[in-house]
């Protein structure tokens, strides 16, 4: 009798294991990821400098860090995609935020790796510079399984970026008289505070409210979605934001002058401590008007107030 | 069979040339619509007055445009099947920006066939294309810069839109064929210049809304297709 | 020579043992397909990550979660100050874990006269073996971010009979000056050890504590030096922006976390460690580092009525711990920790003074030996040393299945009682087991531990909601020369443990 307690002790341990595990393993599956277009997964490889990436290398890991948000199917419908805001990248259109290449065209393999290294501040995707360098390319290999584009298509060619002109309170001026032109007021504010006329209408391309970036907001951080340098702010604007309301202006800003509004952009983060902050307080706080050197057509804008004042 | 045989290597060799140059058939009809339309409003555009005093009454918005008899406008026609052009001609469309509206409101086009988008306003426009077949891009196009020309590599009915005025919608219906048009106020359109064939023709509207017929063309024929296109009020 | 008493339930069968075990073992293996792998779960339900992002297997932490800790439990996008949540988030997590579990150890039993227990040792010694159904106790997690940058930790935590303590109580400001390598915090909190000990998965009574980190020699006195324990005190943290170099630099009470000023004016330890990650691409990013623990902890209380006085500790003698860690990865299946230790304790704590704390192992009451003016360290005393080492193997399957095999070794080095003890000259030296001043020079060996663990951890799922986990593991703890006094030899036994445990961890 002593026999039959022990039988029927682990025979209970034993069914309740095999039920419970069982039945959430059946509830719980999941199809493998990637694409499936005639069954067959895709395989890629990502190249970033002397590092090879593998897609196949990724699964585990794109498992572990990645699906909950951008889903098993990298669609970016993942478990917790109801409660995120914004919405998590959708990997099957292709279309990504941060390039060096111009837009509507495919990101570099470096715009991916970089992307998911520095992560993307105001919002959920988290800075992912602890895993090894080697994992991250993988994780880019694997991004690209997720959209056919990736197979028909080649990325984009880089943009080139001039040198950076030096900082003067004239690059500056230049910059903000673009800044009037150009318009972008209308969605970022007269000051860069995300408080343009057509702010509030905004969305992205999925239809979801977006908010356009606030320059006098945050701390000496002052990171953008992407990236936080100088080169970062040119290769936004000349590249566009893709899958948002914030366009290229590649065909409008000659290279040159391009750096004159990077400058002048960075005079807008007041709570930042750089160079370009430096120079207008140096200059008295105020920005000169830009001298042009031909008549412009009128065109419909608010006085732009002179931004700063270096607080 | 030999008759068929015969059309068929017509057709074939058809296909090596240009195809406006060839066949003489018409399909020509009208677009009508059924059920209620969506309620279209007047447009507010007091946050760009330099648009905004252009239009006095205001526009209204273009999600339906509807004519007399329940004539329904911008409604795209086109060979979806029995055609073959593989070309797209060498003119390019043109997709204007003008008083902060899109002319067009729908623009058609062939897969690779070039596309102009001016801008004739005083003030800035971004042209965005919701592509997601295609590669969705965004560009900005201040006043008095030169046409922004891009053009499409899959076929696909692409809204457009300008962040900066958020009340203009526009479309690019990119299409595999020569073979299209778009109705007018009065609802009506023509396919001319199609060879013998059986056609299946498609009617869209930017509501989603879709219907189809197959026409079959022999000679010099003028056959007559009319859609009839059922909206919603939502 | 023992015997082995029948237990009531006829387990003791190798081959019953041996079939059950490997059928759970495979039972487990065929449970494990392609899940849905994703703690604190309240951490999850905060920012949507699913646990596997943070924890090889939750508790244990990977290189991102422990980047994640460093940074004061943020994500470092703005989006961490709590105003950013729901205002019904509440920063809680409830973990307890229902067991069953047969343990098996040593013990004299009394001998019996007449119908009556005579209360001297039985002639030969006892193996009890016990099982049932048990709990272990509740852990209450709340922590997070009380404002960007200022982060917080509050754990009460509970023994199985529900009696309440704190675990962990601190504050931290994080990235002071926005720097990662300026960070304070305050409180009771576990020490910054690589090999963490209060993240550990193992749940057994001897595999669930890291020897290494808990090892006092016999008869020691000093109950302070423990790395597994909580400890009182700040802690100053530095770490790169990627989390691949750590420093940090604690100043804590020797109290071994006891609160209401218990020891003395002048207890204070210091515990300083260092590490340093290497990407090594495909095998993933290693860790090296080193630690120090050095500290005085007092040897001598005045009583009243007897009963020491707290907070009256002086005569503070020092000890140390020394030693290296190492977290190896080598793939994405595979890894391997390693920590040494090098101990030292003044001879005095070696002769058992200090300890008015827990003197004899849980109650308060007058301590064992207390350093009065005119006490003389008796002859051959000496400094005791020893040499600690853990290896814990890890396979991790999946995020949702991981087996882990653990050995730790305890060597001393250098005895408290030394070959001068118990000859002519001076007082003898301190017998734990007789309770007095009796002892001649202790055999070499006596304290050295080996201690071994092995269990499969499989959770049946992982969303970034909630967190389960079924365990089977099994424990064996050898110890040398401290079981129970043999009454045929006259010597302590080695203590020879083995637990057998099947859990069912969980925690929301």
């Amino acid at each position: 009798m002593k026999n039959f307690k022990t039988v029927y002790l682990f025979s209970a341990i034993l069914s309740f294991i095999l039920t419970a595990g069982y039945t959430t393993a059946r509830a719980q599956d999941v199809p493998d990821v990637g694409p499936h277009p005639a069954g067959k997964p895709v395989e890629m490889e990502s190249h970033i400098g002397n590092l090879t990436g593998h897609s196949e290398a990724a699964k585990l890991p794109y498992r572990r860090y990645c699906a909950g948000c951008h889903g098993d199917l990298g669609d970016g419908q993942g478990e917790n995609t109801p409660w995120l805001d914004p919405k998590p990248r959708n990997f099957t259109l292709a279309t990504f935020k941060c390039r060096s290449t111009p837009t509507g065209t495919l990101p570099l393999d470096s715009d991916l790796y970089n992307s998911v290294g520095r992560g993307f501040t105001n919002s959920n995707m988290p800075i992912w510079n602890a895993l090894s360098n080697q994992d991250r390319a993988n994780l880019v290999a694997i991004i690209k399984t997720f959209s056919p584009r990736w197979q028909k298509e080649k990325a984009g060619d880089p943009i080139k970026v001039p040198s950076e002109p030096p900082v003067t309170i004239e690059s500056i001026s230049h910059g903000k008289a673009l800044f009037t032109k150009l318009e972008c007021w209308k969605c970022h504010g007269p000051e860069g505070k995300g408080d343009g006329p057509s702010a509030s209408t905004l969305t992205d391309s999925q239809d979801n409210p977006i908010r356009p970036y606030n320059f006098a907001a945050g701390t000496n951080d002052s990171r953008f979605k992407c990236g936080s340098t100088n080169e970062d702010i040119y290769k936004i604007f000349m590249t566009g934001v893709d899958g948002t309301p914030m366009p290229s202006f590649a065909d409008t800003i000659q290279p040159n002058d391009a750096w004159d509004l990077v400058h002048f952009l960075r005079v807008l983060q007041v709570h930042r401590h750089g160079k370009e902050n430096d120079v207008l307080k140096a200059a008295g706080g105020n920005i000169p008007p830009y001298v042009e050197k031909q008549a412009e057509a009128p065109s419909s804008q608010p006085e732009v107030r002179a931004a700063g004042g270096g607080k | 069979m030999q008759v068929r045989q015969r059309w068929i290597a017509i057709l074939g060799a058809a296909a090596l040339c240009p195809s406006f140059l060839f066949g003489a058939g018409t399909i020509s009809g009208k677009v009508t619509f059924t059920g209620t339309p969506a309620k279209q409003h007047p447009i507010d555009m007091s946050k760009e007055p330099s648009c905004a005093k252009q239009h006095n009454p205001p526009l209204m918005t273009e999600g339906v445009v509807s004519g007399p008899n329940n004539a329904l406008a911008n409604v795209v026609v086109y060979i979806s099947a029995g055609g073959d052009e593989p070309n797209p001609p060498s003119v390019a469309v043109t997709f204007t920006q003008k008083g902060c509206q899109y002319g067009p409101h729908v623009l058609a086009m062939h897969t690779g066939q070039e596309l102009d988008v001016l801008n004739e306003d005083q003030t800035s426009h971004n042209i965005h294309p919701l592509a997601k077949v295609n590669r969705e891009w965004n560009k900005s196009q201040p006043p008095g810069t030169p046409p922004i020309k891009d053009k499409w590599d899959q076929p696909e009915f692409i809204e457009v839109k300008c962040n900066i005025h958020p009340w203009m919608h526009g479309w690019f219906a990119v299409l595999k064929t020569n073979h299209y048009a778009v109705s007018g106020a009065d609802g009506s359109f023509s396919l001319p210049n199609l060879p013998p064939g059986k056609y299946t023709i498609t009617a869209w509207h930017e509501s989603g809304a879709k219907a189809t017929q197959d026409v079959t063309i022999a000679g010099n024929e003028t056959k007559t297709a009319d859609f009839s296109i059922a909206l919603k009020p939502y | 020579m023992h015997t082995w008493k029948q237990s009531r339930l006829c387990w003791n069968s190798p081959r019953v043992q041996s079939i059950v075990t490997g059928a759970l073992v495979m039972i487990f293996l065929l449970l494990s397909g392609s899940q849905n792998a994703s703690a604190l779960p309240a951490f999850a339900r905060k920012y949507g990550l699913r646990c596997s992002a943070c924890h090889e297997t939750w508790p244990i932490l990977n290189n991102f979660g422990l980047k994640f800790r460093d940074n004061g439990y943020q994500l470092m996008n703005d989006r961490d100050a709590p105003i950013w949540q729901n205002p019904g988030y509440w920063p809680v997590t409830f973990r307890i874990t229902p067991v069953w579990h047969r343990v098996s150890q040593l013990s004299n039993e009394d001998t019996y006269a007449g119908g009556v227990a005579t209360g001297t040792p039985n002639d030969a010694l006892a193996r009890v073996t016990s099982s049932g159904f048990d709990l272990s106790g509740l852990d209450f997690h709340t922590g997070g971010t009380l404002e960007k940058n200022i982060s917080f930790f509050v754990l009460p935590s509970s023994d199985p009979t529900a009696a309440f303590h704190f675990e962990t109580v601190m504050a931290r400001f994080d990235n002071i000056f926005g720097s990662p390598w300026l960070n304070i915090k305050m409180g009771r909190f576990e020490l910054n050890n690589l090999l963490s000990e209060k993240r550990m998965v193992q749940l057994t009574g001897n595999g669930g504590i890291y020897q290494t980190y808990h090892f006092i020699p016999i008869g020691d006195g000093n109950i302070f030096g423990q790395l597994g324990d909580n400890q009182l005190g700040m802690e100053y943290v530095g770490h790169s922006y990627n989390d691949r170099t750590r420093v940090s630099a604690a100043l804590l009470s020797s109290s071994d976390g006891n609160v209401n000023l218990v020891t003395g004016a002048n207890s204070y330890s210091t515990y300083a460690t260092f590490d340093q990650g290497i990407d090594l691409g495909r095998l993933g990013v290693d860790r090296f580092g080193a630690y120090v623990f050095a500290g005085q902890a007092a040897t001598y209380y005045p009583t009243s009525g007897g009963t020491p006085i707290p907070g009256s500790g002086i005569q503070n003698k020092g000890f140390s711990r020394v030693g290296f860690t190492g977290q190896f990865y080598f793939g994405p299946h595979f890894d391997l920790n390693v920590v040494t230790q090098h101990g030292t304790d003044n001879s005095w704590f070696g002769q058992g003074y200090g300890n008015a704390i827990n003197p004899t192992n849980g109650s308060a009451g007058p301590p064992l030996n207390n350093n009065v003016p005119g006490s003389l360290l008796p002859t051959g005393a000496q400094t005791p040393t020893w040499n600690g080492y853990t290896f814990e193997a890890r396979y991790v399957y999946s995020p949702q299945l991981i087996f882990i095999g653990e050995y730790e070794a305890e060597r001393m080095s250098q005895q408290a009682n030394g070959p001068g003890c118990n000859t002519s000259a001076g007082p003898d030296c301190w017998s734990p087991s007789a309770g007095t001043f009796t002892a001649g020079p202790s055999p070499s060996n006596l304290g050295n531990i080996n201690n071994y663990d092995f269990l499969i951890r499989y959770n049946p799922f992982m969303t970034s909601r909630a967190g389960m986990a079924l365990q089977l593991e099994y424990s064996l703890f050898h110890q040398i020369g401290t079981g129970p006094t043999s009454p045929v030899t006259a010597s302590s036994v080695n203590i020879n443990t083995n637990e057998l445990m099947f859990a069912l961890d969980f925690a929301f």
